[in-house]
């Protein structure tokens, strides 16, 4: 069974066909070639799929594409391009706290998240505001300098 | 991965009468995180969805003064942020913090914690001892079962092929009493619990005993239990050292762990018997 759909995307509306079973996270990758976002565990242990949904960080590997009708998505391309890095990305560069990257736009978007909701947050705070992007590379000390550093700007 | 077939009710009859429907072939979809797993792990004997989101009935938090009533869709982290529950109900959102991750609770609602019926689930665990109510609609009308005779087994409930739950309800417990939630896992964040544990303790006022005491234990038995004998053995008793012994004695008899992958059953007991005891003193501690 395949369905049309309109999925509001970085504030514009894409139509698609899709099968019920297919996630939001395949539909952005695959039919909307949004491959900015990454597909990590497929399980909702990683958050390298992290979209944010009405503002709110979600695991697109979680979410079926049907049930994002009528949400507003942003995904990591509606946050900054190379042109025009967003704050948190500048700031992830200047700290060195990007090795492979494979995690970066899922964390960029989670902390998108943190600090529109609080701008200002405890250290303690921001390491629990990014437990679900896991990053096998930096350790994270070099990620949580570079958010904290944001916040004080 | 099979042809799924969907639909997304505007109103909850329209729902039930779907999904009295599809019987075993239908399941109904709140926030998806333990049914897209289940969906992904491959062929199931389902294949019908019937997406609950348009069920506005089944969203928001209701307070009266005395009872609070969560509504099944409502999301973990909308449950946390609600001040009435912060106020009277704070081991729930202690239980919430402990659920999966951010983006996890962003999605996962409470209905779908307690429907999926894992022995492991952390805020439905909570939810026993605080003693809800749960609220369900189905194709022979509404009923409220307690939340203690809503699980049957791993993975199942007393619900019938049609039926949703709609609600949550609960009163608030006596305003003198302390309650404490202990998770076990292998790793701090978003971990499955070992052994979780929740307790409700009520003093006598002015008194050093105990006028009653709940125990909610998970992840060590077919079902999530309340340990009435471990419970019984602490009411109306002055708190001693030996008294949480023997209640956590009675906790670990009672319970029933497996051998799995993550944990040996030996050691979940155990852990019940630690944890039961860690608890009540922190409840106890707390109080005086
Ligand atoms: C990475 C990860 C980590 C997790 N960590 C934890 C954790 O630490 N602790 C924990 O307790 N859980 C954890 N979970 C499990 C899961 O997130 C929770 O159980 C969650 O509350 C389920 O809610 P949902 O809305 O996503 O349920 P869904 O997946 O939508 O539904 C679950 C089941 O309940 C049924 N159902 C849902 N709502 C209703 C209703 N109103 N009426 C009738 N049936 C209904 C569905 O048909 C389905 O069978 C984790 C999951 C993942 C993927
Ligand atoms: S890909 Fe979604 S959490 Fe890992
Ligand atoms: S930089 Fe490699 S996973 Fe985070």
């Amino acid at each position: 069974m395949k369905i049309p759909i309109s999925l509001q995307i970085n504030g514009e509306m894409y139509q698609v066909q899709v099968p019920v079973q297919k996630t939001l996270l395949a539909v952005l990758r695959e039919d909307l070639a949004l491959t900015g976002t990454k597909n990590g565990c497929d399980s909702g242990e990683c958050g390298a799929c992290t979209v944010l949904m009405d503002g709110r960080p979600v695991n697109s590997c979680l979410i079926l594409a049907v049930d994002a009708v009528g949400k507003q998505i942003t995904t990591i391309e509606g946050i900054g391009g190379i042109a025009e890095l967003d704050p948190i990305q500048e700031a992830l560069v200047a700290h060195g706290a990007i090795q492979c990257g494979y995690c970066t736009p899922g964390l960029v978007m989670t902390a998108k998240a943190l600090l529109d909701s609080n701008p200002h947050p405890t250290e303690t705070e921001v390491r629990e505001g990014i437990a679900g992007n896991l990053c096998r590379c930096t350790g994270y000390v070099k990620v949580v300098e570079a958010i904290m550093d944001v916040s004080r700007h | 991965m099979q042809e799924l077939n969907y639909w997304e009710p505007g109103n909850l009859l329209e729902a039930v009468s779907l999904l009295s429907n599809l019987g075993e072939k239908g399941r109904p979809l709140a926030g998806g995180t333990d049914l897209l797993v289940k969906m992904k792990q491959g062929p199931a004997n389902w294949n019908g969805i019937v997406n609950l989101k348009g069920l506005t009935e089944l969203k928001g938090i209701a307070f009266d003064g005395q009872t609070i009533t969560i509504g099944a869709l409502t999301r973990v982290s909308d449950m946390m942020a609600d001040s009435w529950v912060g106020l009277h109900f704070p081991i729930l959102v202690e239980a919430a913090r402990s659920l999966g991750t951010p983006q996890i609770r962003n999605i996962a609602t409470i209905g779908g914690n307690l429907c999926n019926a894992s022995p492991a689930a952390d805020v439905a665990l909570v939810f026993l001892i605080y003693e809800a109510r749960l609220h369900i609609m189905g194709p022979k009308g509404a009923r409220k079962v307690p939340v203690q005779e809503f699980y049957t087994g791993p993975g199942q409930t007393v619900l019938e092929p049609g039926e949703i739950l709609t609600a949550v309800e609960m009163d608030v417990p006596p305003l003198n009493s302390k309650g404490v939630f202990v998770k076990h896992g292998k790793r701090k964040s978003h971990e499955i619990a070992l052994v979780n544990v929740a307790v409700l303790i009520t003093p006598q006022p002015g008194t050093k005993l105990i006028a009653r005491a709940r125990i909610a234990v998970g992840a060590v038995a077919s079902t999530q239990l309340r340990l009435r004998e471990a419970e019984e053995s602490l009411s109306q008793t002055v708190v001693t050292a030996d008294v949480l012994e023997r209640a956590a004695e009675l906790a670990e008899a009672a319970v029933n762990p497996i051998d799995d992958v993550r944990s040996t059953a030996a050691y979940r007991r155990q852990m019940v018997r630690v944890l039961t005891k860690r608890a009540l003193q922190k409840a106890w501690g707390g109080e005086r």
